[in-house]
């Protein structure tokens, strides 16, 4: 039993995220408990949300990555915002919105990559500038703020859980069902294994990769609505963080970065540690430097420790 | 010959309201970052002050450039091609105090001026409008102190590591805080500016602090760390803010339900016309010295209602200097 638990990969991700929280803790003597859980739950939920997209990328196999992300979320934040413009119920709209704004911008990365043949790091990076140029002239960076009952519901909870976290774990619990149990999941892994012999093998590789960046950038785009709505309004640069924090948690929960695993549970443990990491080194007052090479470096000693578990089993 | 009649007609008509040393010289603004409320100000305010001064003629272009990127080698391309283009003046926000200085010293070596604002160079052929960042931070605690004799303590927002502008504010909260010592930074996140990033930054450090009286920021950080206190159910301590519209309309709002009363401070958006203004007397040839110092634009309870209605919701508080305003500034650096 033990030993199966260890075995999989995504458990080191957990394991750090409870060895943070616990030397928080440490450090407070036990107070304010719930209120971290609280809070790395509200944070983690949006880290997760676009790592799950991201996740879903690069199990396409090597090269296959989405660095659009931040720019996808400016732009579903933007323009969803702008059209709600602070209206009450006018939130179903907003998220149509978001939600078209990402399959317009997956749809234009799988063009690039697609027609133009560009490698997907080339193709989403430069498509990343159209999205920001475009949310850039949609509001010239104005933050209107979110209709009051959309942004009481992305700051408020539900039997203590954070909505925004309900929101992320029903995404979650989707994306594992399609990927454990749909044929479209394992189309998804047979491509990231072996692209080649997914395609003699009759699967419809273009249309599983046309799908999967359209997905990423879906994610991408409600994260962004979400984001912009739980912290009062879209900013031009409110997803920048999201862009190596997407590749991060997909790295840390156990998925495999030459493509053909996924796992969503790791992705979830990683999101959670990335934040706490980021508290627990605050509480302790050390500054900027060695934080980031704190965090850098327990994002590898994570990496190592998953990676040569799966290479034992 | 008529024609030389007819542009000699014009010359004279127009004289009265240009200033004829500039009205053929080109501008143009080297910029190194857009992807913000402030900086979107700033170019607003740049367009507005060149469109007026290129109709009324006294100058014959200004116009500005933004690189993609934020990168210091973009932007000395950018510089670079600005000299082969011929423009008189370049009036530049540098994404590094040093990197540039080299495509500085070429543009100068090739007559023209620069103008660095904001994020400035330490070129010394170039001239510096330069913000007094340190005084920034140091004015912050100043201030909590006569709101908060006792002391107590405090939080600091900080902005994006590793940029010269977030050690300067940081330094000057630092030395606020020597030289009132009846406060104490328990707890020091980094916000990015970003009201987002200040949000998640401080509702992860929150449950491991004590009480806090006051919180020192550093501009496009006071909405979202508000928004942390609320979320944790801490009472609100006094945040100074940064003049966004977002900060002012809560704090205006605040202060309707609870009488809260606190101070923003930020610089302008607008130093970017006054920049203009600059470049535009050094090509008349005024004597102007080379380090020139912005104002801060404060923001009190008493002038809350005015500034909040006269800032584009969503945007940055701001002010357009005039010609006057700018020879205002380089009178007081003489």
């Amino acid at each position: 039993m033990l030993s199966t638990v260890i075995s999989r990969p995504w458990i080191w991700s957990w394991v750090a995220a409870a060895a943070a929280f616990v030397m928080v803790m440490a450090l407070t003597q036990g107070r304010g408990a719930g209120e971290l859980a609280y809070a790395a739950l509200s944070f983690g939920a949006f880290a997760a949300i676009v790592g799950l997209g991201q996740m879903l990328v690069i199990t396409l196999g090597p090269g296959n990555v989405d660095l659009s992300i931040p720019a996808v979320m400016t732009l579903a934040g933007t323009l969803s915002l702008k059209v709600m413009g602070s209206d009450p119920n006018t939130a179903a709209l907003g998220l149509l919105i978001a939600v078209a704004a990402g399959v317009g911008a997956g749809l234009a990365n799988f063009a690039l990559i697609y027609l133009l043949r560009l490698p997907p790091i080339i193709a989403t990076l430069s498509a990343s500038l159209v999205f920001q140029s475009i949310a850039i002239w949609s509001n010239r960076g104005l933050r209107i703020k979110p209709p009051a009952g959309l942004a009481d519901f992305a700051t408020g909870r539900t039997a203590g859980v954070p909505n925004v976290a309900l929101v992320g774990i029903a995404l979650s619990v989707i994306v594992w069902l399609v990927l454990e149990r749909a044929t479209f999941g394992r189309w998804l892994l047979a491509s990231g294994q072996n692209l080649r012999a997914a395609r003699l093998a009759g699967i419809p590789v273009e249309l599983v990769r046309a799908t999967t960046y359209v997905t990423v950038a879906v994610f991408a785009s409600i994260a962004g609505y979400l984001l912009a709505s739980f912290s009062g309004g879209a900013a031009l640069n409110m997803g920048q963080e999201y862009l190596l924090t997407s590749i991060a948690v997909v790295v840390i929960g156990g998925t495999s970065i030459a493509g053909g695993f996924s796992n969503v549970p790791g992705v979830w443990g990683a999101s959670l540690f990335m934040f706490l990491v980021v508290s627990m080194l605050n509480s302790y007052g050390l500054g900027a430097g060695v934080r980031m090479m704190l965090t850098g470096l327990i994002i590898i000693g994570i990496v190592v420790a998953a990676s040569t578990r799966r290479i034992r089993t | 010959m008529k024609s030389l009649l007819l542009s000699a007609a014009a010359i004279a008509m127009a004289a009265p309201a240009v200033f004829a040393d500039t009205s053929d010289k080109r501008i143009a603004l080297s910029n190194n970052y857009a992807g913000n409320s402030w900086r979107q100000a700033m170019l607003q305010s740049w367009e507005d002050v060149s469109e007026s001064a290129v109709s009324s003629g006294t100058v014959a272009a200004a116009d500005a450039f933004t690189t993609s990127e934020n990168q210091a080698t973009e932007q000395a391309a950018q510089i670079q091609n600005m000299i082969l283009q011929g423009y008189d003046a370049i009036v530049v926000n540098a994404a590094s105090p040093t990197a540039l200085n080299g495509a500085i010293k070429e543009a100068c070596d090739a007559g023209l001026t620069v103008v660095s604002f904001d994020g400035i160079v330490t070129e010394p052929c170039a001239w510096r409008i330069a913000v007094d960042f340190a005084e920034m931070g140091r004015l912050q605690v100043e201030y909590l102190a006569s709101r908060i004799p006792d002391g107590g303590n405090l939080l600091e927002l900080r902005g994006l590591a590793g940029v010269f502008v977030d050690d300067e504010i940081s330094a000057g909260i630092h030395k606020g805080v020597e030289e009132n010592p009846q406060f104490e930074i328990v707890g020091s996140v980094h916000g990015d500016w970003a009201q987002d990033v200040a949000q998640k930054a401080v509702a992860g450090i929150l449950p491991s602090l004590p009480e806090i009286v006051g919180v020192a920021t550093q501009g496009g950080d006071g909405y979202g760390t508000a928004q942390a206190f609320a979320a944790a159910g801490r009472d609100t301590p006094l945040i100074v803010l940064g003049n966004r519209q977002d900060e002012m309309a809560w704090w205006a709002e605040q202060h309707a339900e609870t009488g809260y009363e606190t101070l923003s401070v930020s610089i302008a958006p607008g130093v970017a016309s006054l920049a203009f203004w600059v470049a535009q007397q050094v090509l008349d040839g005024a004597d102007v010295p080379k380090d020139l110092n912005v104002p801060f634009l404060k923001v009190t309870q008493d002038t809350l209602e005015e500034t909040l209605a006269a800032t584009p919701e969503g945007s940055v508080a701001t002010t357009d200097y005039s010609l006057d305003d700018a020879k205002a500034v380089i009178a007081e650096a003489k």
